[in-house]
């Protein structure tokens, strides 16, 4: 092999970074306000929702299922919160109960999943037009304003830190310590990897299904709240889509959709912060709204054909060693 | 022997779909007011002509084992170019029908054109078609609504607008168009060598390889068939509602997983017929029309086919024993 193709080698093998970093540069180059320290703070925050949503996302894509009912679940817990503070309830309790609501769809989706054999894309597919329709009703489509106090929350700080940031970082640091160094987290990827040999090998094949889908409940119901305490509102678009944008963003960090492949950090820390990084430039080099899904879709379309040709790449190459 | 050819004609294992989808009918016939009359059984039918075009294309792209979620921009992008392809800018051509024949061309050209790039990413670059389909969605029904920002396009020709409306042969436009599609469908897949390919690749791609299947233009040719198809759904919402508009369709996608998936298609690929589409776009179209009928809201309407979505699903694994 040649330098040249050496080069071209590693930079395939980080394609993600490389693009990430290429995307900081551009947006550097285009606005001496994208680089500094206030913004890239600012970008942080503006991720902490999505990245926790696509935290939860990569445990149940790494036992090749999928979760279309995250930005549904979203939803239905900002409606929840907002209905119950509202009425007068403290902060307080209502934080723990709209997190169990989260647990809640994620052991609806493993109940079907694991328990009737259905496929998770059509069960959350499922999910996320029941959810999606809870909340509607609930919020009789009107948006919810949030009192006051949500919102300081949301702009409180621990130890320096703006309370968003914490909580993805505990949300980071947690997920990233059960799935690299637990034994559960080792099931997970063998689950992935092949679910029959995974059984056959005494994994508890349910159990671990039935945690995934708990836990991607509980970090969809963790960034509603965290998305909630910086918008204030509750409008009926809430959480649209975001399950597309978090599956999206574990993609690019190199989860595979087929399972058994892919890790949170820095893979899917660094997915959402492309995502978030680009939608953010685009604003202050101040681009016509219309065009962002335009270049956020490309973007995420050159990633996923790069990263598809260098697995072709790799296995062009195992093949002429073998050959050899 | 009506039954012997019906068997025939549908496959026995989907027999019960059919049975509960006409029970259904009975039922609402009955007991809701305003189901059975002429108008409402049109309505039934132009609700379902251009749902089931694109649930066939789905059932095309879903038997070689991919998935598309761009039909609904797809449907978007077709309708505006259709608008802009109508509206003033092309009044110079004389006469009107080569202008409303130009502007159909364009139309299905789009179609066929996202399908194409649909396919060759899943085919050629061994993308997860999942996420083609997810950022092509992004891409076009954003491209659409920045091309118009988010302005319809009023001012179709009359001629145009009046489609759903003409007969020929005693039979209505649309609903022709809606036959000649899924009479084509049905052939393509049961009297053609592609027919039998499809789902050779589907079900295995690598056999499918080694017996001599040319797997990546099967492949994208699904992807097209698909595109194409919703080209066409689009034309017949963009003259029903007699606009073009850069948001047509938005909502439909889960009727249209749902209609193939009530089928029975298997979304693993290899195993799905044209005729088990028709059912569950029937059914879909059914139970939406009822539940309206009865008063119910939208959101109601949602979380009910969500569970329908899910009790169809545990009916097919039932019927395949998997319990």
């Amino acid at each position: 092999m040649t330098r040249f193709q050496k080069a071209i080698q590693l930079l395939l093998n980080y394609s993600t970074v490389v693009l990430f970093l290429v995307v900081l540069v551009t947006f550097g180059l285009l606005s001496p306000k994208f680089l500094t320290l206030g913004n890239i703070t600012n970008i942080l925050i503006q991720s902490s929702s999505l990245t926790i949503l696509a935290i939860g996302m990569t445990f149940v894509l790494l036992t090749a299922g999928i979760d279309l009912s995250v930005g549904s679940i979203m939803f239905v817990v900002g409606v929840i919160s907002g209905k119950l503070v509202v009425i007068g309830l403290p902060i307080w309790w209502a934080i723990p109960l709209v997190l169990v609501i989260g647990l809640l769809f994620g052991l609806v989706n493993a109940f079907f999943i694991f328990k009737l054999k259905i496929v998770p894309f059509i069960v959350t597919l499922a999910t996320f037009y029941v959810g999606r329709g809870l909340g509607l009703y609930i919020s009789e489509t009107r948006a919810i304003n949030l009192p006051e106090s949500f919102l300081q929350i949301g702009s409180s700080k621990l130890l320096g830190l703006p309370m968003p940031i914490v909580i993805l970082l505990l949300v980071l640091i947690i997920g990233h310590f059960v799935l690299s160094s637990t034994q559960f987290g080792r099931q997970v990827y063998a689950v992935g990897n092949d679910m029959a040999k995974a059984r056959k090998a005494g994994v508890p094949v349910k159990k671990i299904l039935l945690t995934v889908y708990l836990i991607c409940g509980l970090c969809a119901a963790i960034s509603s709240l965290v998305a909630l305490a910086q918008l204030g509102a509750v409008s009926p678009t809430f959480g649209y889509q975001n399950e597309f944008m978090a599956i999206a963003a574990a993609v690019l960090g190199g989860t595979s959709l087929f399972g058994g492949k892919g890790n949170i950090l820095p893979g899917t820390l660094i997915g959402a912060l492309l995502i978030q990084s680009i939608q953010n430039g685009l604003v202050i080099i101040n681009v016509n709204p219309y065009i962002y899904p335009v270049i956020t879709g490309t973007v995420i379309f050159l990633i996923v054909m790069i990263d598809s040709l260098r697995h072709k790449s790799v296995q062009k190459a195992l093949r002429t060693k073998t050959t050899i | 022997m009506i039954e012997s050819t019906a068997n025939k004609l549908l496959g026995k294992s989907e027999n019960t779909t059919v049975y509960v989808c006409v029970l259904y009918y009975f039922i609402m016939a009955i007991f809701v007011p305003g189901f059975f009359t002429i108008h409402n059984s049109w309505n039934l039918l132009f609700n379902l002509l251009p749902l089931l075009i694109v649930a066939i294309g789905q059932t095309y792209v879903m038997l070689g084992a991919g998935i598309d979620l761009s039909v609904t921009s797809i449907v978007a992008m077709t309708s505006i170019i259709g608008g802009y392809c109508l509206s003033d800018i092309t009044a110079f051509i004389e006469p009107v029908w080569l202008r409303i024949v130009f502007s159909l061309g364009a139309m299905l050209l789009t179609g066929a054109l996202i399908g194409l790039i649909n396919g060759v990413s899943v085919a050629k670059l061994g993308m997860p078609a999942f996420m083609v389909t997810l950022t092509t969605m992004m891409l076009f029904s954003g491209t659409a609504i920045w091309l118009t920002r988010s302005q319809n396009s009023y001012m179709l020709p009359e001629s145009f607008v009046n489609m759903p409306y003409t007969s020929l042969w005693f039979i209505p436009l649309p609903l022709l168009i809606g036959l000649v599609v899924v009479g084509i469908a049905y052939f393509l897949l049961n009297n053609t060598l592609y027919g039998e390919w499809l789902p050779s690749v589907g079900m295995n791609s690598k056999t499918a390889a080694i017996s001599g299947v040319k797997v990546q233009s099967t492949t994208i040719w699904s992807y097209i068939i698909c595109g194409c198809c919703a080209a066409v759904a689009s034309i017949l919402y963009t003259a029903r509602l007699e606009t073009g508009s850069p948001v047509m369709g938005q909502h439909i996608l889960l009727d249209v997983i749902g209609s193939v998936v009530i089928g029975g298609t298997s979304l693993f690929g290899g195993v799905g017929k044209i005729q088990w589409t028709v059912i569950g776009a029937v059914f879909i179209i059914m139970l939406d029309n009822s539940l309206n009928l009865m008063g119910m809201s939208y959101f109601l309407i949602m979380i009910i086919k969500g569970l329908v979505i899910l009790l169809a699903a545990m009916m097919n694994l039932l019927k395949e024993g998997k319990y």
